[in-house]
């Protein structure tokens, strides 16, 4: 049983990572809370279970139409809201009102467009990219179904999403580590001041982390009806909670930090629903008043300075 | 004598001018819904079905009130809690004492029926119970509340537990788990599944017995806890998005339980076929609940004409067929009766004037009948079975023997 939820926490935990990378992506470039970040997931997940339902398009092909799909929508919306809140006097906290404004107005018409009532794309669908990659590594035909690590088995979907929060998250590290776009999003973030007196075009740098931002929290759409049971228009305001503690407890800016926060918060709530199930969606709201008491900066915290 | 009688028919017509003086306009009924939120899936159809009633009797120019001896139209002054218990809250009390509601009727479902129970009472308001089913709501020293349409969760799981006891053993169902969502509406199913296999002395034992939050949508380590407590029957209470979530990960982590148990195949039918197709519901065990099995009526339309009203009237609007339909539309016929007979509007009139049909109404929803405390206990939910016939899935009822028109399949194949 420990076993089995230590591993199923990682995996679990990996996949809120992807959750909280856009978010904290944006929030270390423009110091803004973008709390429409679940609804941005929600419409991601709609857009997959639209392609599979009129297409039959596998997820796995949703997920590059969302990430490029999403991060064209994000650079007009970042012009359009980001610039005017950066020049008030507080834009951290007027985020937090624009962008509740923007979730709220999302919900609404995503209801109006699919109604309220909960959706799914079938779960083999994810298993059976799974079992197609599989057989290509093996050599083989490999029989679908659920995917054994260290002798615990788990569902071929959450072994695909873990799989591509990796890859995301080392995408994310290569962009802003190898690129010299990337070398510029880390002087933004280091300091917006000296990097527009240094002569960085701020703004297209922040507009394109801010369009990577929503891809990703469409990609992490793409598996959620995999990983969280069904989609509804409504589910965004939990999944921004979540991914707000995951990225707190890593470190806000810090994406390897997000990392870490993804696999504390996903292997304590697996271990809570081992042995305190009933308490355990307190866990994210405990871990970030926990978090904000003993170390404010989170675990990671040192690390957003020196990016 | 001619004079008497001139008096008479004057004094007779005089009074019943007054009275039509002093009928209002329209009755107004009171109600929230949730257009959004966890309990949307379970509040719309609820609330459409009241809908399709009001539209009807408007239609006709309005319900007969006995109090007024007319018909008078109806006004339904509807407000959205978005699932929010404490939105739902405040909107109860200012449909009370805002709007002034003649007729105060609950959302769907026992959370957010739960905040009207206390609301309802402390203004003396009859509370018209849609499907708020949590025991705790019916109390002898409360007399504003009556249940519409749905058993008081207390006896859903009757004849789940009926059949675990008396027919689990011969089948070899001897080990029985149970995980359930802690809400009024299913942790007190699960109290009640409990107190019925502890009081059977049938030699079933529970080996497993867990709560989760009600927001849980990932099973799989439960389902592996579970699998480990060696189970012959698995029950699962939760609501709609509990069961779609919970059947998807039974699916996926290629576990096949010899028996499961889920509220929601049998209750939201089309909702649950929809997100998981056939594969996952086949061979699971549900109830079987009125949008599903047919009772003969003697008031309102009978299961077959309302589905088609229903499909006629909101066939396109995203909002499935199911159980929690025929809940709303069994609301207004009892509104309807009670209407029909009380003499006047007062808030006590219309509680005797609905206890007085407990016993002798049946509507498409099953004999209607109510306990001192205004609990339901006449509609039951039979235990049925999911089973593939062809190309679509088939409910088969198998307890109470009565009833049942197949035999279970155990263990699933």
């Amino acid at each position: 049983m420990l076993v089995y939820s230590l591993l199923a926490g990682l995996l679990f935990g990996l996949y809120f990572s992807l959750i909280g990378l856009g978010l904290n992506l944006v929030f270390g470039v423009m110091r803004i809370v973008n709390l429409a970040h679940g609804d941005f997931l929600m419409l991601g997940a709609f857009l997959a279970f639209w392609l599979f339902t009129l297409f039959a398009l596998n997820p796995v092909g949703a997920v590059a139409i969302a990430f490029v799909g999403f991060m064209i929508i994000g650079l007009p919306l970042y012009y359009l809201l980001v610039p005017r809140l950066l020049r008030a006097r507080d834009p951290e906290m007027l985020s937090f009102i624009l962008f509740f404004g923007l979730s709220q107005v999302i919900e609404a018409v995503t209801t109006i467009a699919f109604g309220t009532s909960e959706r799914s794309i079938p779960g083999d669908q994810l298993g059976r990219a799974v079992t197609a990659i599989a057989s290509l590594f093996a050599g083989h035909p490999v029989a679908p179904g659920p995917v054994e690590l260290f002798g615990q088995t788990f569902p071929a979907a959450w072994v695909a999403s873990s799989i591509a929060s990796g890859g995301a998250v080392l995408l994310v590290y290569l962009y802003l580590y190898q690129t010299r776009l990337g070398y510029l999003t880390r002087a933004v973030m280091d300091n917006r001041d000296e990097a527009i007196a240094t002569g960085v075009d701020v703004h297209r740098v922040s507009a394109i982390a801010f369009g990577i931002g929503i891809g990703l929290a469409a990609v992490a759409g793409v598996f959620a009806p995999f990983i969280l049971g069904s989609i509804t228009p409504a589910m965004g305001g939990e999944v921004t909670i979540t991914a707000f503690a995951v990225i707190v407890i890593g470190s806000l800016g810090n994406p390897l930090g997000t990392v870490l926060g993804g696999v504390i918060y996903g292997v304590s709530y697996m271990l809570m629903q081992s042995y305190y199930s009933s308490w355990a969606n307190l866990l994210p709201y405990v871990l970030l008043v926990a978090i904000l008491l003993v170390r404010p900066s989170g675990l990671l915290g040192r690390r957003v300075r020196n990016a | 004598m001619v004079r008497l009688s001139i008096f008479a028919a004057l004094l007779a017509s005089l009074t019943a001018t007054a009275q039509a003086a002093d009928a209002p306009a329209e009755i107004k009924l009171g109600t929230l819904y949730a257009s959004a939120g966890r309990y949307a899936s379970i509040s719309l159809p609820v609330h459409y079905g009241l809908k399709l009633w009001i539209d009807q009797k408007n239609a006709e120019g309005g319900v007969y009130v006995k109090a007024f001896d007319k018909k008078i139209p109806l006004k339904l002054v509807a407000y959205d809690d978005q699932s929010s218990t404490a939105t739902a809250a405040t909107l109860y009390n200012q449909l009370i004492t805002q709007d002034k509601v003649d007729i105060l009727i609950s959302d769907s479902g026992s959370v957010l029926t739960s905040v009207a129970v206390p609301i309802a009472r402390d203004h003396k308001m009859l509370l018209i119970d849609q499907t708020g089913t949590g025991a705790t709501f019916f109390t002898p020293d409360n007399p504003y509340i009556a249940l519409m349409a749905d058993p008081v969760s207390s006896i859903w799981p009757k004849p789940l537990a009926d059949f675990l006891t008396h027919d689990g053993p011969g089948l070899g169902i001897k080990r029985v788990a149970i995980l359930y969502a802690t809400n009024d509406f299913t942790g007190t199913q699960a109290n009640a599944v409990r107190k019925f296999i502890k009081e059977s002395n049938s030699g079933v034992e529970i080996v497993y017995d867990q709560g989760v939050p009600t927001e849980t949508s990932n099973y799989t380590v439960l389902l592996n806890n579970i699998r480990a407590s060696n189970p012959d029957a698995v029950v699962h209470l939760g609501y709609a998005a509990n069961d779609i979530a919970f059947l998807r990960n039974v699916q996926d982590s290629g576990i096949k339980f010899k028996f499961l148990f889920c509220i929601y195949p049998g209750t939201e039918n089309e909702l649950l076929e929809k997100n998981l197709g056939n594969g996952p519901l086949n061979y699971v065990f549900t109830y079987v609940t009125s949008s599903q099995m047919a009772y003969p009526t003697n008031f309102g339309m009978p299961l077959k004409e309302f589905k088609e009203a229903w499909h006629k009237k909101y066939g396109d609007t995203k909002v499935e067929f199911g159980f929690n339909s025929v809940a709303g539309y069994t609301t207004a016929l009892v509104l309807e009766k009670a209407l029909a007979t009380a003499p006047s509007l007062d808030q006590l009139e219309l509680r005797k004037a609905i206890f007085a049909q407990s016993g002798t109404l049946k509507t498409l929803d099953g004999p209607f009948e109510l306990d001192p405390t205004g609990a339901q206990i006449g509609e039951i939910t039979p235990l049925g079975q999911l089973v593939l016939d062809g190309d679509h899935l088939k409910l088969v009822t198998i307890w109470p023997h009565e009833l049942a028109n197949g035999k279970p399949i155990y263990p699933r194949p």
